[in-house]
């Protein structure tokens, strides 16, 4: 079935047997939205991958995919589009692979580019919600502070060791109330490093922040952080007290 | 008495604190960075400071009862 024959389905109140299981929770109304829903995805790797995974199946219907980097061998503990197949791919062009063998409703493009001050707003032009699946704190600033310039939100979450944090960044947010200074690029990854369920689950977070920002449906995270801690089973919600905290 | 959590690896700093869990008594007024004095604790190594679940600052005074949490820096993806 083409995306064509998918939405006109949809739009006559059908529901494609793809997309049955989410039929109850999405609906028809909000799959709809879900495919006529422009996200891009900034990192195909750890989070990345996996956001994309699950968007791809939810049936996203317009994935840019932004990243210059190419897998290697210490990718395959955790990214999902990683594989000893593709080791030396670009990761963005792994990844719409991937999406073409999942889910052809799907329109998906390959950005192989880091992003930087020169491409951020033209390689996210035209999308409706930013997904931050970066792997530096530097990166995340210029996405979000590039988000806030094109008026979209920014679904962040980084991730080390057993932790995960994840917040949604609407216009006239940032990210100061999570990191009290720019100075330095990295966090505690570098010591903790990313077994693969972390990303997995912060990745989960993210695609259901997408799913809520497109469908209207729920209760963002925004204002407030959902942060994890899986050694000790942690799982807490920080409230962001001001808008200067995070603005 | 003042619950203090540390998260992540910030609990290596404190080892003897059960998960990262500790409670200190402080003189009244203390505030945050008072705490970290007491504790030991660089602030240099904290980026989200949350006071009873909401995002605080270091120069906020603190009150009986109060739970501080102490996170790390986290960035990767």
């Amino acid at each position: 079935m083409s995306r064509q024959e998918t939405l006109a389905m949809l739009k006559a109140g059908i529901m494609p047997a793809r997309y049955q299981r989410n039929a109850g929770t999405i609906g028809i109304c909000g799959q709809l939205r879900l495919l006529e829903g422009k996200v891009a995805v900034v990192g195909a790797g750890g989070l990345g991958g996996n956001v994309i995974e699950l968007l791809t199946r939810l049936g996203v219907g317009y994935l840019k995919i932004i990243d210059g980097d190419v897998f290697a061998d210490h990718n395959l503990n955790r990214q999902l589009l990683c594989t000893e197949e593709n080791l030396g791919m670009n990761k963005a062009e792994a990844a719409v692979k991937r999406v073409a063998a999942v889910n052809s409703d799907v329109v998906v493009e390959a950005f192989p580019y880091y992003l930087n001050e020169e491409n951020a707003a033209e390689l996210l032009s035209g999308a409706a919600v930013a997904v931050d699946a970066l792997d530096n704190i530097l990166s995340r600033r210029l996405l979000s502070q590039t988000a806030e310039k094109l008026g979209i939100p920014m679904v962040y979450g980084a991730i080390a060791g057993f932790t995960g944090q994840v917040t949604t960044l609407l216009p006239g947010d940032s990210l100061v109330g999570i990191y009290k200074s720019f100075k330095d690029n990295k966090g505690i990854e570098t010591v903790l490093g990313n077994p693969a369920p972390t990303p997995a689950l912060a990745a989960a977070l993210q695609a259901q922040e997408v799913v809520k920002l497109l469908t209207g449906t729920g209760e963002l995270l925004h204002k407030e952080l959902l942060y994890f801690d899986t050694e000790f089973n942690i799982f807490e919600r920080l409230k962001f007290s001001k808008q200067e905290d995070i603005t | 008495m003042i619950e203090v959590r540390l998260y992540a690896t910030l609990r290596s700093l404190i080892p003897e604190a059960p998960k990262g869990v500790l409670t200190a008594n402080l003189p009244e007024e203390s505030t945050v960075e008072g705490l970290l004095r007491e504790i030991k604790v660089d602030p240099e190594a904290i980026h989200m400071l949350m006071v009873n679940g909401v995002s605080s600052s270091f120069e906020l005074v603190l009150k009986e009862g109060d739970r501080v949490g102490l996170f790390p820096p986290v960035g990767g993806g």
